[in-house]
């Protein structure tokens, strides 16, 4: 008499099979999810420094105004130390050459009928990405 | 099952989120960057820019840069707004067949849903680039004042990118369902969004299974670049007073000052004060000019108050217009990049008697919360919702009343942990397992949640025996605190019902208090520290002069025994650098001398006195 009927036991087949599908798609998840993690791990360890070297990229701003400005005190060294840092991370300096392209540069002000570049503000690379453009003036 | 992007598509900035192992995540666009400005560009040989770069080139080019096309989405060219915002717009606007809005772009005249149908091209396919899957689904979330020819263009755009727009939901609900506000029953909230470009309030009623909006409020033309103005403005001004010149137009020296004023708005949100400092601003003939003024929180605020009243009494007019008393709001959330400057959180706080929810980074909260409704459609966010997650830290007191975390706070549940203690005396034949609830350092301010002891522990020096405390919490919130004699495999446990029970007010008391007294906390805890490592020290010294109390120097042991004297004397005073330069001062002595020990006899090797415990740390636990 307290055997269950059949749909009964049907049901709890139906619920015990979606209730173990359910845990297979969170598991596989859960594995999906720590190779993603790993991955971003690793790219976050790759720009880890992304944020210093940006503020400490103001400050090298600063000294080349201050080189321009004042010429001859020897700042230009100074300058190439933070360079030779700078590279000791992969971050490079984007050379200003050719026509502008917002991949790399950044207009500030542009003359009318103007398409070559001056640089404003440096902009630099850090291995393949852009981590600052170039922020540039279009001149004639 | 292919994931649904959630996308904010923003005025200024769109953002797009997926859920995954149901947590909604942003998703960083092909740049990295976790927002991309919605701004759509053709450049003169036809090349398409959208994002970023549309922004770099804007200046080149700003009769075919089109941004802000939220503002024209859907609507008539007759409409009040745009023919506002035609006046302000760089870019050509023109009425199409349909009395509707067409937007010149190079040589084409576009309808405003195919720019932003770029910009969600954009989207999908860098998150497409990011999952490694094709991205066919979204939610797409608008403000809630938006009528129907508003979301049926928005949904056309989404369409025209190739996605089959799921829903279009507004943007205050995506965020309140970030917040999983939905699960809440009759309540009230408040949804307060300070953008980049727009102000927009509303007011929300969930009940069951539903969120209505019940009144919008806002204005379309104030937002966080007003404030940046202002701040521009302000330095410019500064800089005349200072050097008499006026570099308003200078768009060189325009663009530093307005990167130092973004900054230091930054900076003024976690401080009061900081330093505008720019060599070599600009020169005259009598050389060069820097720029270096204080600027204090007090001074941001005062130059923007009367756009945060505006903001404030907007927001009660919208709770009015819900035919709601500001008592009746049960959740204030914060939305906006601009909500984290504190003067904003201190006068919603106000206005409403109760902190505003700004846990979710305000930049991203409605992507995530539309990424939430995907999840909640897919069925991913059902199931994992119902995980609870710890609302306090658990753990247990052990050696000078110091509160050993076993489970961190907000550690989702069921989950277990098991940690290897140890005793605090020789001989000792029992231990007593305290199992406390908080965040405070001591034992004594936390709550007691139940106490049990696990005796029968075999006589033994003091850190030897190994007993092993778990914690587990099951799905349904119950702890099981159980200890273990490793030797004898003796075991004592307590059940603890409810440990999340607890009222609301209790939790934010004693989260609040662990905040409060955080620094006097660490300072107590520094100090049983202390007192325990001077303890250890002592013992273990006395127990090595004892073991080898003929080889010892008479003189070495008096000078040891004074040394634990002073260490002694000093743990029975409150001053945790006494503690430090006694103990360290017994340590070197002991050193020496353990050290001429071994030179006595070297051909034995050194006997190990203190067992290795497995993996777990070692602490010991109070008698």
């Amino acid at each position: 008499m307290d055997e269950p009927n059949k749909t009964e036991t049907m049901d709890h087949e139906v619920k015990a099979q979606e209730y173990l599908d359910n845990w297979k798609r969170e598991r596989a998840d859960f594995i999906n999810y720590k190779k993603d993690e790993a991955k971003r791990v690793e790219e976050f360890v790759k720009y880890a420094n992304e944020d210093l070297i940006l503020e400490v990229m103001e400050l090298v701003d600063d000294i080349e105004i201050a080189a321009r400005e004042v010429p001859g005190v020897g700042l230009e060294h100074v300058i190439k130390k933070f360079k030779d840092l700078f590279k000791k991370y992969g971050v490079e300096r984007i050379k200003v050459e050719g026509e502008f392209d917002p991949a790399l540069h950044e207009a500030i002000e542009t003359a009318p009928g103007g398409s070559k570049l001056q640089e404003v503000r440096a902009g630099y690379m850090m291995r393949d990405k852009v981590i600052r453009p170039v922020r540039v003036k279009i001149i004639k | 099952m292919a994931k649904i992007l959630g996308i904010d598509l923003g005025t200024t900035n769109s953002a797009m989120a997926v859920v995954e192992i149901g947590q909604p995540r942003i998703l960083e666009n092909k740049e990295g960057v976790r927002t991309t400005p919605s701004i759509v560009a053709v450049g003169k040989n036809g090349e398409r820019y959208v994002g970023v770069t549309a922004k770099r080139q804007a200046v080149t080019n700003p009769a075919n840069t089109i941004f802000s096309v939220k503002r024209l989405i859907g609507r008539r060219f007759d409409d009040a707004e745009v023919q506002r915002d035609k006046t302000l717009l760089p870019y050509e606007i023109r009425k199409g067949e349909h009395g509707d809005v067409e937007v010149k772009m190079g040589e084409k005249w576009l309808k405003p849903a195919e720019i932003s149908a770029m910009v969600l091209q954009k989207l999908k396919a860098d998150a497409e680039d990011k999952l490694g899957e094709k991205i066919t689904e979204a939610i797409i979330t608008v403000p809630a004042y938006f009528d129907d020819a508003q979301r049926k263009a928005t949904k056309d755009a989404g369409e025209i990118a190739g996605l089959t727009v799921k829903r279009v939901i507004n943007e205050p609900t995506a965020a309140a369902l970030a917040y999983g506000f939905n699960k809440k029953k009759d309540e009230k909230i408040v949804v307060y969004d300070f953008g980049g470009g727009t102000f927009d309030v509303s007011v929300l009623e969930v009940s069951e299974d539903t969120i209505e909006v019940k009144s919008t409020g806002g204005d379309t033309h104030l937002g966080g670049d007003d404030i940046d103005q202002r701040v521009i403005q302000y330095f410019i001004s500064e800089f005349k007073k200072e050097s008499g010149m006026d570099v308003s137009k200078d768009q060189l020296v325009v663009q530093r000052l307005k990167d130092a004023a973004e900054k230091a708005k930054h900076e003024l949100s976690s401080t009061i004060q900081t330093e505008v400092n720019i060599p070599f601003l600009t020169a005259d003939s009598s050389g060069p000019k820097h720029f270096t003024m204080g600027f204090s929180r007090a001074k941001l605020e005062e130059l923007i108050r009367e756009l945060i009243d505006k903001s404030i009494s907007l927001t009660k007019k919208t709770v009015e217009d819900a035919g709601l008393k500001l008592s009746d709001i049960n959740e204030v959330v914060m939305v906006g990049g601009q909500t984290r400057m504190p003067l904003i959180v201190e006068e919603v706080k106000k206005l409403f008697g109760k902190e505003p929810h700004k846990d979710i980074n305000p930049d991203e909260v409605v992507a995530l919360g539309a990424a939430v409704q995907g999840g909640i459609m897919q069925g991913d966010i059902r199931d994992v919702l119902l995980l609870d997650v710890t609302p306090l830290s658990l753990g247990i007191e052990t050696m000078g009343q110091v509160m050993t975390k076993m489970i961190e706070k907000n550690t989702t549940v069921p989950v277990s942990k098991s940690q290897v203690f140890s005793t605090a005396a020789d001989n000792q034949p029992s231990v007593e397992i305290h199992v406390l609830q908080g965040e405070r350092a001591m034992a004594v301010d936390n709550k007691t949640l139940g106490r049990f002891i696990l005796d029968g522990i075999p006589p033994a020096p003091r850190g030897v025996p190994q007993v092993e405390v778990s914690f587990d919490i099951d799905a349904n919130g119950i702890l099981n605190v159980k200890a273990k004699d490793k030797a004898t495999g003796k075991e004592q446990s307590v059940r603890i019902e409810g440990s999340s029970g607890l009222s609301d007010e209790e939790k934010k008391r004693m989260t609040a208090d662990a905040e409060k007294f955080a620094a006097e906390d660490t300072k107590k805890r520094e100090l049983a520290e202390s007192r325990n490592l001077g303890e250890t020290l002592a013992y273990s010294t006395e127990k090595m002069i004892k073991d080898n109390d003929a080889k010892i120097k008479e003189e070495d042991k008096k000078e040891l025994n004074d040394k634990i004297e002073e260490v002694r004397k000093a743990m029975k005073g409150d001053n945790v650098d006494d503690i430090k330069k006694a103990t360290e001062s017994l340590s070197t002595a002991a050193q020496r001398v353990g050290g001429d020990l071994y030179k006595q006899q070297p051909q034995t090797p050194p006997a190990d006195e203190t067992p290795k415990t497995e993996e777990a740390p070692k602490e010991e636990t109070k008698n």
